[in-house]
């Protein structure tokens, strides 16, 4: 095969793959407004459901929807507060080329992959020793748990990404490790930073398996940090479960209030690395 | 009386691992004087700049040994604080390495961490280091753009402005002009020429004419071994030691005999070309052209178009405000 017709048929290769993830990723997104749409009313938003809800009569699903803020903010900031000092330590400055680091980097691999389930099974345990039951903070230590991996694996790899030569810079006027982290570090991988905050959040408000047992389910809002809370992900999961299809079109229509607050963070969250972005070094 | 030398070093040696870098290095520089580290790649040149900062901390697997004594405190002793060590040692790198912010963000950087606050104050040593990096006209009215959108050689400038602001005594320049064109090197070396009343400099630097213009006082490193030191004038004319001479003569003619000389000056491009082109077509192969230009345009094409065309480009200097020097070999 000559050179000419090799080019051809990889531009062809890539072409069909690109085709294959916008597609599908396009099916979802239609079958979902579609579905949905007709369902999401303004009461959906601005009620919790009321009786016979999961039988097709009058409610919204505020619930879920504050409980799910409620989860994956909380557990974001939980998170990136242990995850930020995490990655940093695992630079070369600090302990990055010691065997333990190794460990840790091959552990949080580990981690990375392992089903939710198993961490809101592992969570409940814990909390059934611990004697507390299902709320809305066992839910974001939870989900803690299930974004710290991604969240520090991500912000390694763009903190390892920052030249030398900036620190080298940083040292040389004098700083100390620290200043020279939170000064300059920091600073060039912002935007980096924060796409793992955001690809963590994403896992984290989608997740159903790991808020199942330890978060619980309720048709109240939360009061305070030990009630049970709801989520969406478990919204749409009991209402597709019913027999009814009203029901079930609004389970379509919680959906899409999920990748409605999912878009927003993210247009919100481009928009502001965007202005970091303007002193990154390249 | 103080003492004459400002760094003094005793049986350096540094080690990549098991690679020894530097052997048995003892050598002192003179305190306000230009001392350049010439060598080829490769000789440790900037190891021994590293070592002197420390810097070298940073190499994973290195390893410095002897003693390094700047105003009596010995740097390799891990005692000391490095820190204070640092500030005390501006660094000019190879490629400028503006930090992530905004131009007056990177000049303050180092009054900040050294606890300067006061807004005013702050402003002042911004703009007076500014002046003294010889970048203040230029973006005077833009310090808040990110330091960037500057050109190569304004980031150059400017991160000497940055290693100024925190008060140094010595400045540390490792190539400091391997990056940037001719114009923006020239603008450099003045700036280290005027620096060298109030600050001791070592240059690091593998272009020996930049150490003939520069240099008070040259080190010859070569395979990490100390071959000859002493002050300029002794070592590049009359070098005691053959690989000295080697290698002084190996990058530059010193007794090149120019064959033919014509001046372009009041020329523009593309006539400075058309004109060289001319003159070394009228002279045998082998034989030397000096050219005289003033268009700043000149000083870079000409001797790149004349390298495209197999002539060899010997030297490029300036030798006043406005005309500049360009001695070609014709070539085949």
């Amino acid at each position: 095969m000559d050179k000419l017709h090799e080019e051809k048929l990889f531009k062809l290769l890539m072409l069909a793959s690109l085709a294959i993830v916008i597609g599908s990723l396009f099916l979802v997104i239609a079958v979902i407004i579609w579905n949905g749409a007709p369902a999401l009313t303004f009461s959906m938003i601005t009620q919790t459901p009321k009786g016979g809800y999961y039988l097709g009569k009058e409610g919204g699903i505020l619930n879920a929807i504050v409980g799910s803020l409620y989860l994956a903010f909380g557990s974001m900031i939980l998170a990136l507060a242990i995850s930020l000092p995490a990655a940093l330590s695992l630079q070369k400055d600090y302990i990055g080329k010691t065997k333990a680091a190794y460990y840790i980097r091959l552990s949080l691999d580990v981690l990375w992959g392992t089903p939710s389930i198993v961490y809101g099974a592992f969570g409940f345990i814990v909390m059934l020793y611990l004697g507390m039951r299902a709320s809305l903070l066992g839910g974001i230590i939870v989900l803690t748990l299930l974004q710290l991996p991604i969240m520090i694996r991500a912000m390694e790899e763009v903190i390892k990404m920052v030249p030398v030569e900036l620190k080298e810079a940083s040292y040389s006027l004098g700083a100390t490790k620290l200043e020279t982290t939170f000064g300059v570090v920091v600073k060039q991988a912002l935007p980096g930073i924060v796409t793992a905050v955001l690809l963590a959040f994403g896992r984290g408000i989608g997740d159903a398996a790991s808020v199942l047992f330890t978060a619980g389910y309720t048709d109240s809002l939360p009061r305070s940090l030990f009630d049970p809370v709801a989520s969406l992900p478990l919204a749409v999961f009991f209402q597709l479960g019913t027999p009814f299809p009203e029901v079930q079109a609004r389970a379509y229509a919680s959906a899409l209030i999920l990748l409605i607050i999912v878009l927003a963070l993210s247009l919100t969250s481009r928009y502001l690395s965007k202005r970091f972005l303007k002193n990154i070094i390249r | 009386m103080k003492n004459l030398n400002h760094i003094s070093i005793e049986k350096v040696n540094a080690f990549y691992g098991d690679h020894r870098v530097l052997k048995d290095v003892t050598v002192a520089f003179p305190r306000k004087q230009i001392t350049a580290i010439i060598g080829p790649s490769g000789c440790g040149k900037s190891t021994l700049l590293k070592c002197l900062n420390r810097l070298i901390d940073l190499t994973e697997g290195a390893r410095v040994t002897g003693k390094i004594i700047v105003d009596e405190i010995d740097v390799l002793n891990s005692s000391v604080d490095i820190t204070d060590v640092r500030r005390r040692m501006g660094l000019l790198p190879q490629k400028p390495n503006p930090l992530p912010m905004s131009i007056y963000d990177n000049v303050a950087y180092g009054p900040r961490l050294h606890g300067i606050k006061d807004k005013k104050k702050l402003d002042e040593t911004v703009e007076k280091y500014l002046r003294i990096g010889g970048l203040w006209e230029e973006v005077k009215d833009r310090l808040k753009s990110p330091a960037n959108t500057l050109s190569i050689g304004q980031q150059q400038r400017l991160c000497l402005a940055r290693g100024l602001a925190v008060e140094p005594e010595i400045i540390l320049c490792d190539e400091p002009t391997s990056a940037l064109d001719p114009v923006s090197s020239q603008h450099i070396e003045q700036q280290l020429l005027k620096l060298k009343k109030d600050y001791t400099i070592v240059i690091v630097t593998h272009n020996i004419h930049q150490a003939m213009r520069l240099a008070d006082y040259v080190i010859h490193l070569y395979l990490g071994e100390l071959v000859e030191h002493g002050a300029a004038n002794d070592v590049f004319e009359n070098p005691k030691e053959e690989r000295t001479r080697a290698y002084i003569n190996g990058t530059f003619m010193t007794d090149l005999k120019i064959d033919s000389e014509v001046n372009l000056k009041g020329n523009v491009c593309p006539f400075n070309f058309v004109y060289a082109k001319q003159a070394l077509h009228n002279i045998e192969k082998g034989k030397v052209l000096k050219l005289i230009v003033d268009d700043p345009l000149a000083v870079t094409e000409v001797p790149r178009g004349m390298e495209a065309d197999g002539h060899g480009v010997l030297s490029v200097k300036q030798i006043n405000k406005t005309d500049w020097e360009i001695v070609i070999r014709k070539g085949g």
